[in-house]
């Protein structure tokens, strides 16, 4: 429980954290848990009800009344399913793409953070208000002209689109975070590496990056939800359904095409592997996940 | 926003100036263009270039094949009074926020403030309650659509077992609106994982005073947690709001607009406008005018709250 405020990436780094304290516990034990309960359940209910949803036969799901277990277990869906929408062909395209932001998004962001918070130059104040006034802006705004420019250079129906502007610090928010995280080391540091003659590429490749790896494992989790999980952008960009990523593939999959019925029980089953890689990042890396949030809340608290 | 660099940093800046910086201010200068190059560069080419290019659009008809052709403020004008979806979108909209934000901080920082008490098994909740918003917005939106669906969806047949009234949840045009804003609801644990970080740097003696003082819960509720935690309230607002007004995925995979008019929220019209389905000519232009009357909405939003931020939030003096 204690472990959020002690381990915020920015507020941990920079303020004492008061110790272990007494939480006011505001309801008696029974009903902590009965509600603690409801909450829980209204979180894991739809996911289970999906598995089963996957594990019925295709009628099965059409059942009057509904049952909530299926009759027979059809493990099939979970072949038949993928191989409905190429599931091996879009994953990869979806590992592709994301790979390539993850990569882009963090490098940039790190960099620029790196500038803003500890090199002196003209103009350094300036962009930082223009970084992160830029993540007020709706995204809505720049998606016509920018189609019209991805058309005019011939990156329409390309994954260039969605990869590139990771590459030129796409995500503004990553900027803010990776700037206060390298507010909160010691320049002393700095000072030390450049009297042993290290360079800026050196300090910050050797000495900045291995002191900043949990924020830049936070971001690079924050960038792949938000290129895994993307759906507008592929949706504008991709018409060839062989370049699609698993987000508009597995929308396509029920849109109702030509009056057919959408298959639930195939949707299901691959809608978990779809689901599988968050959601194993999310259980392996969760502080992180909950870091990145953290430090926003924290950040601006003053 | 800038607390975390006082302190400590404060200091090394002071020796900065004084120190070996000034020694080393060229290299410094040229290091940080190339390190922020791409980053400028990117500000350059995807944030201004094209909000300049959207606005001069706005005043244009302009299919994407043949140069646009300016027409002043005709897009407005047409919006504004002959075009029968703008309404309604407008409508649809301001529906969903004002059903969706208020609904959201209430939840998340009642979930925020359950999850910060101490129970074996917090952890438990915190997580589960997190776990929706790292889920694919496709792959979670599309099981609700089926979990409403009224014949076979898992919603009424819990409801009909209970022996509570079901409903048409998405197909009905009363109740579609409501169920977009449900399934948006179930992904509340964004909202409470910030409200969490607050409620945590509220200091402990503050609560511990107000109990010496015997006050009461829902004293302490109004009288300290809320001003301690009004920032991170209105920043809340102001994240909350511009994101509901620019709804997108949730109506277009569960209702795609329908029935009617009921949930197709500006951003589907938008969407529809300039990049309509095979046959249709895009209207470019139009599009780009319904963009600006969501971003000047936006920003009247932004705008309005940060000005009547001082009537309800708190500011310590002390602090800089």
């Amino acid at each position: 429980m204690t472990a959020l405020p002690t381990e915020t990436t920015v507020a941990g780094a920079t303020q004492s954290v008061a110790p272990a304290k007494k939480k006011p516990r505001l309801i008696g034990t029974t009903s902590w848990y009965v509600v603690a309960l409801f909450i829980c359940a209204v979180m894991v209910v739809p996911l289970l009800w999906m598995i089963t949803i996957g594990l019925k036969s295709r009628t099965a799901v059409f059942d009057i009344p509904p049952k909530l277990l299926p009759h027979e277990w059809t493990w099939s869906n979970f072949i038949n399913g993928p191989k409905a929408i190429h599931f091996p062909k879009l994953l990869l395209n979806s590992f592709v793409i994301t790979g390539l932001s993850v990569i882009g998004g963090v490098m940039t962001a790190m960099m620029a953070g790196y500038a803003l918070a500890r090199l002196r130059f003209p103009g350094r104040k300036m962009w930082f208000y223009l970084f992160v006034g830029s993540m007020l802006l709706p995204g809505v705004v720049g998606l016509i002209p920018l189609f019209q420019m991805y058309k005019s250079i011939g990156w329409y129906d390309t994954w260039l689109p969605l990869i590139v502007p990771a590459f030129l610090g796409g995500n503004p928010l990553f900027i803010f975070l990776a700037r206060q995280y390298f507010l909160a080391i010691p320049y002393s540091i700095d000072e030390a590496a450049k009297i042993d003659g290290a360079g800026h590429l050196r300090i910050f490749v050797s000495v900045m990056l291995p002191l900043t790896r949990p924020a830049w494992l936070t971001m690079a989790i924050l960038a792949f939800q938000a290129s895994w999980n993307d759906y507008l952008n592929p949706l504008v960009y991709l018409y060839s359904s062989g370049k699609w990523p698993l987000s508009v593939g597995m929308a396509s999959f029920i849109s109702p095409f030509a009056g057919k019925t959408p298959d639930w029980s195939y949707y299901m089953a691959t809608n978990l592997l779809y689901m599988l890689p968050p959601l194993i990042i999310f259980f392996a890396a969760q502080r992180y996940f909950i870091q990145g949030l953290g430090a926003l809340g924290s950040t601006n608290q003053k | 926003m800038t607390a975390v660099t006082t302190g400590g940093p404060a200091n090394r800046k002071r020796g900065r100036t004084r120190g070996g910086m000034s020694r080393n201010a060229g290299s410094d200068v040229r290091a940080a263009y190339l390190f922020i190059a791409p980053a400028v560069i990117g500000f350059l080419v995807f944030v201004g270039y094209p909000l300049i290019r959207s606005f001069y659009l706005a005043l244009t008809k302009y299919n994407g094949l043949t140069d646009p052709v300016f027409v002043g403020l005709g897009n407005f004008r047409r919006l504004f009074t002959t075009d029968p979806a703008f309404w309604p979108a407008l409508r649809a909209t301001g529906y969903l926020v004002l059903l969706y934000v208020p609904l959201s901080l209430i939840l998340g920082l009642a979930l925020a403030m359950f999850c910060n008490q101490r129970f074996a098994g917090v952890r438990v909740v915190r997580t589960l309650a997190y776990l929706p918003v790292v889920l694919p917005a496709v792959a979670t939106i599309t099981l609700w659509k089926f979990i409403l669906d009224p014949q076979v969806g898992l919603m009424n047949t819990i409801l009909d077992r209970l022996g509570l009234p079901t409903s048409l949840w998405l197909q009905s045009s009363t109740m579609s609106m409501p169920s977009v804003v449900l399934v948006m609801l179930w992904g509340v644990g964004g909202t409470m994982i910030i409200f969490l970080a607050a409620l945590q740097s509220v200091p402990t003696e503050l609560y511990e005073a107000a109990k010496v003082d015997g006050a009461g819960p829902w004293s302490v509720f109004f009288r300290i947690t809320m001003p301690m935690i009004s920032p991170i309230m209105l920043l809340q607002v102001i994240l909350q709001t511009t994101a509901a007004l620019q709804t997108f995925n949730q109506p277009k995979i569960l209702t795609n607009g329908g029935p009617g008019f009921s949930t197709k929220v500006l951003m589907l019209s938008i969407y529809e406008n300039g990049f309509p389905t095979l046959g249709r000519i895009p209207q470019l232009g139009y599009a780009s005018a319904q963009v600006w009357v969501l971003f000047v909405i936006i920003i009247a939003v932004i705008a309005l709250t940060a000005k009547f931020s001082s009537l309800w939030t708190y500011s310590d003096s002390t602090s800089d």
